[in-house]
């Protein structure tokens, strides 16, 4: 629906631009700054001149590289164990009927539903009551709970839009239901867990709300960085927030040209 | 033959069981003891297991409490109008251009989802600020003398900042919902010599009305259970009802009276959720 210049187009792109002025804002500030820190001049805000001090100071905070090596942990884990439970709880949905798999679905959905608030301190509560202590692995269980939802459903999408034809013809030709399942319906699975792994990867990695009831003496990143700022500025956060965001872009670009690709080749 | 039967039997029984089991052990049961907590009696400090309502009385009694409740609710509901009111317009904007910018577009506009929530706000915190970006450029095009604290630490920092934090989460449902509409009603309506704001207001937004009630539902629920920002932004005029929720996990450490008014903003998202698909539904059957 492209349209010649008119009023509505002029009042929503005026809009629309604003919005992205507004919501990029944050990280344009953040990336400035971490190149030309600000500074005081008699009271006045200046900006310094362009260095890669921040950078520089990044690379020898052992704290935060510490506490970035566990969050990239606690990620990979609890993506790999989100990738195998969605795949068994979507297999699960997809292959029988009855009330049992509605259930399921709908417990599962749940810590996507509900406010993190509420997944939180639910298993605070729980892990207290069985004097579990909070630590790396109360996180990584409160995260996988919390992305199960996410790679769950991107799979079952996909497995629900397989042809049931090609599951016809492969026991047929006399494939056992394993075989089936091993080189019929994985091998159709790719673009969707890769999907569902990135994006709960990226969720997991920016985990806030929950992960703050969960963390006990060693924490992630967004918590450490919480606690930080209460303390006041740190140039290196600015340096750290700017690679964080230039990582997640490229990822975000190089998924999507990739996904363009597969999308492009015919299907099996 | 049979006996392969009896092991599938077997089979389906035991995944069943997994599947069932699991997802029961690490979210229902976990919720569960959360609800069963709200019934419990604090004893300074001391948790003791005697069932009451006394942490739900507390709450209905206490008129401080009923206060901020009431003022998080506005906050909240103002934060989600204007988000659906903006996002709504972003997403009109994207759904009117060729498709294959379009695409484009709708990762311009997500993309700062995928970078730290927590990092944002700092940002945000630095911008607003009693010596921030903003109040610096005021003072340097002489508008204003002093710095001036109406952008933080207060109510209408929260506002904002929630504002621009939950943003993406509106334009993507409602434009999602724009471009599941069938091309063929539009086109119609183009070569029976449709206005097009006859097309918007016939085709377009009753269509996309469903992306709205998303957007509305998750940005309440979204904004009323976050404790960090209203900290973050609101100092200590910004007390919410999320954050008093919080600081009975922390500072005042009184799990049960925490449990029942996390149950009470339980309660009221499922209640906001129901009446917008109510009203959803009234929408269209009008």
């Amino acid at each position: 629906m492209t349209r010649k210049f008119g009023l509505l187009s002029f009042i929503t792109g005026c809009v629309s631009l604003a919005a992205l002025v507004v919501i990029y804002a944050p990280l344009l500030t953040v990336w400035v700054f971490s190149f030309w820190k600000p500074i005081r001049v008699e009271g006045s805000l200046r900006l310094a001149d362009f260095s890669w001090d921040s950078y520089q100071k990044l690379t020898e905070n052992s704290e935060i590289l510490e506490t970035l090596r566990l969050t990239l942990t606690v990620g990979a884990i609890s993506t790999v164990l989100a990738i195998v439970l969605s795949l068994v709880f979507s297999l699960f949905y997809w292959r029988t009927r009855g009330i049992a798999r509605k259930a399921m679905q709908a417990i599962i959905l749940l810590p996507f539903l509900l406010p993190p608030i509420i997944v939180g301190l639910s298993l605070l509560i729980s892990f207290n009551e069985i004097y579990v202590r909070r630590g790396v692995l109360t996180i990584i269980i409160g995260h996988t709970v919390l992305v199960i939802p996410v790679v769950y459903k991107i799979v079952l999408n996909r497995l629900e839009s397989i042809n049931e034809s090609y599951i016809q013809a492969s026991f047929d030709l006399g494939a056992s239901k394993f075989q089936t399942l091993v080189y019929v319906v994985i091998p159709q699975l790719g673009l969707a867990v890769t999907s569902g792994a990135l994006l709960s990867f990226a969720i997991s990695f920016d985990e806030t709300l929950v992960t703050v009831f969960l963390s006990g003496s060693s924490s992630t990143l967004p918590i450490r960085l919480w606690s930080m700022m209460r303390l006041g500025f740190v140039p290196e956060i600015n340096a750290l927030a700017s690679s964080i965001v230039c990582v997640a872009a490229l990822a975000t670009l190089l998924f999507w040209l990739v996904k363009k690709r597969v999308e492009a080749r015919p299907r099996v | 033959m049979r006996n392969s039967k009896r092991t599938d039997k077997w089979a389906l029984w035991a995944v069943s069981t997994l599947c069932l089991g699991i997802p029961a052990v690490f979210i229902l049961v976990p919720i569960l003891a959360f609800v069963l907590n709200s019934l419990w009696h604090n004893d300074a400090g001391q948790l003791v297991k005697r069932l009451t309502l006394e942490n739900y009385v507390a709450f209905f009694t206490d008129e401080d409490m009923r206060k901020v409740y009431f003022r998080t609710v506005f906050l909240c509901l103002s934060a989600t109008v204007t988000n659906l009111v903006v996002g709504y317009i972003c997403a009109l904007y994207i759904y009117r251009q060729k498709v294959g910018s379009r695409l484009v577009l709708i990762l311009i506009f997500t993309l700062p989802l995928f970078t730290s929530y927590i990092i944002k706000m700092y940002a945000i915190r630095g911008i607003l600020g009693h010596r921030g970006v903003i109040n610096e450029l005021l003072i340097a095009a002489h508008v204003i003398q002093e710095p001036i604290t109406a952008f933080i630490f207060s109510q209408s920092a929260i506002f904002l900042t929630l504002v621009v934090l939950y943003l993406p989460f509106s334009v993507l449902p409602i434009y999602l919902a724009m471009e599941r509409i069938p091309e063929n009603l539009r086109l119609a309506s183009d070569d029976l010599g449709g206005k097009e704001s006859h097309e918007l207001k016939h085709i377009i937004f009753p269509l996309s009305l469903n992306g709205v009630v998303v957007a509305a539902v998750f940005t309440f629920v979204m904004t009323f259970g976050d404790f960090v920002t209203p900290q973050m932004v609101g100092g200590i005029d910004g007390y919410t009802f999320g954050r008093i929720v919080y600081s009975q996990f922390g500072v005042a450490l009184n799990w049960p009276l925490g449990s029942a008014l996390a149950v009470i903003l339980l309660a009221t998202s499922v209640v906001v959720a129901l009446l917008s698909s109510l009203l959803l539904k009234l929408g269209v059957s009008r």
